[in-house]
């Protein structure tokens, strides 16, 4: 399992980018991570937690009661406009450390 | 689900008041969310919240983030207190040597040995120094 500190940093944009793709609630977040990496990163619900409610703090995403099969209420998240630029703007980043850690690494 | 209350309960109990029913309120509301998904995914009730309790982690990872920052600061002596250690060890180390001075001149005034103890003594007060200055301009630096 990788070292979570090194992916610690991106998490938020890892998150943000989940809500992006449809609303969501928290377990489903977390469920979608390990999903997606395979098992290979699972977030501690005690991280997950604390960056949503920081994002929430922030405005960059909204929160609201919906509802799911069988009437049971959920929690769910939306992204607001404030959390789609600042998605855009930490990939832009990701994009640019990528490209410059290839560079330096893979050489 | 009374398990998971006091869980979230027992996890926060730390926190100070304001920030704490909050935090439990919504932390709850997810971690019994997580229990009901897993319910439906197959598992019984106590395997679920067991689960959902094991995977948590423990407060300081909720707080890791946030306070981390917080705590670091707080732990830097502030320039006030080298400043402090500086005053503390120059007016012990003047009452030392006035005291050597005195037995010197007292008991053996033939000898002159006060000089060397006096010497030694006052090595304390100028590390002090060397360190408050270092440390100034490592601020100093910082700031930049």
């Amino acid at each position: 399992m990788i070292n979570s500190d090194i992916i610690r940093g991106h998490l938020e944009s890892v998150i943000l980018k989940l809500i992006i793709e449809q609303d969501r609630y928290g377990y489903e977040i977390a469920s979608c991570i390990s999903e997606r990496t395979e098992a290979k990163f699972i977030i501690k619900e005690a991280t997950l937690y604390s960056i949503v409610s920081r994002l929430d703090k922030k405005e960059l995403i909204e929160s609201y009661i919906g509802e799911k099969t069988h009437g049971k209420k959920r929690r769910y998240y939306k992204i607001t406009t404030l959390g789609k630029a600042y998605y855009y703007e930490k990939k832009q980043e990701w994009l640019e450390l990528r490209e410059i850690l290839n560079t330096l690494l893979e050489a | 689900m009374k398990k998971i209350d006091n869980f979230i309960k027992h996890t926060f109990k730390g926190l100070p008041k304001e920030k704490r029913e909050e935090t439990i309120k919504s932390v709850t509301e997810t971690l019994v969310e997580k229990v009901e998904d897993l319910v439906d995914s197959g598992l019984t009730e106590i395997e679920a919240i067991d689960k959902t309790v094991l995977e948590f982690g423990n407060a300081e990872d909720y707080f890791e983030l946030i306070e981390k920052k917080q705590k670091k600061e707080r732990r830097l002596k502030s320039l006030r207190h080298y400043r402090n250690d500086l005053l503390f060890s120059s007016v012990s180390a003047t009452i030392i040597i006035g005291a050597l001075i005195f037995i010197n001149l007292v008991y053996a005034d033939v000898v002159i040995w006060f000089v060397v103890p006096a010497l030694a003594v006052l090595f304390w007060p100028l590390a002090v120094l060397y360190n408050l200055l270092n440390k100034r301009a490592n601020r100093r630096n910082a700031d930049e």
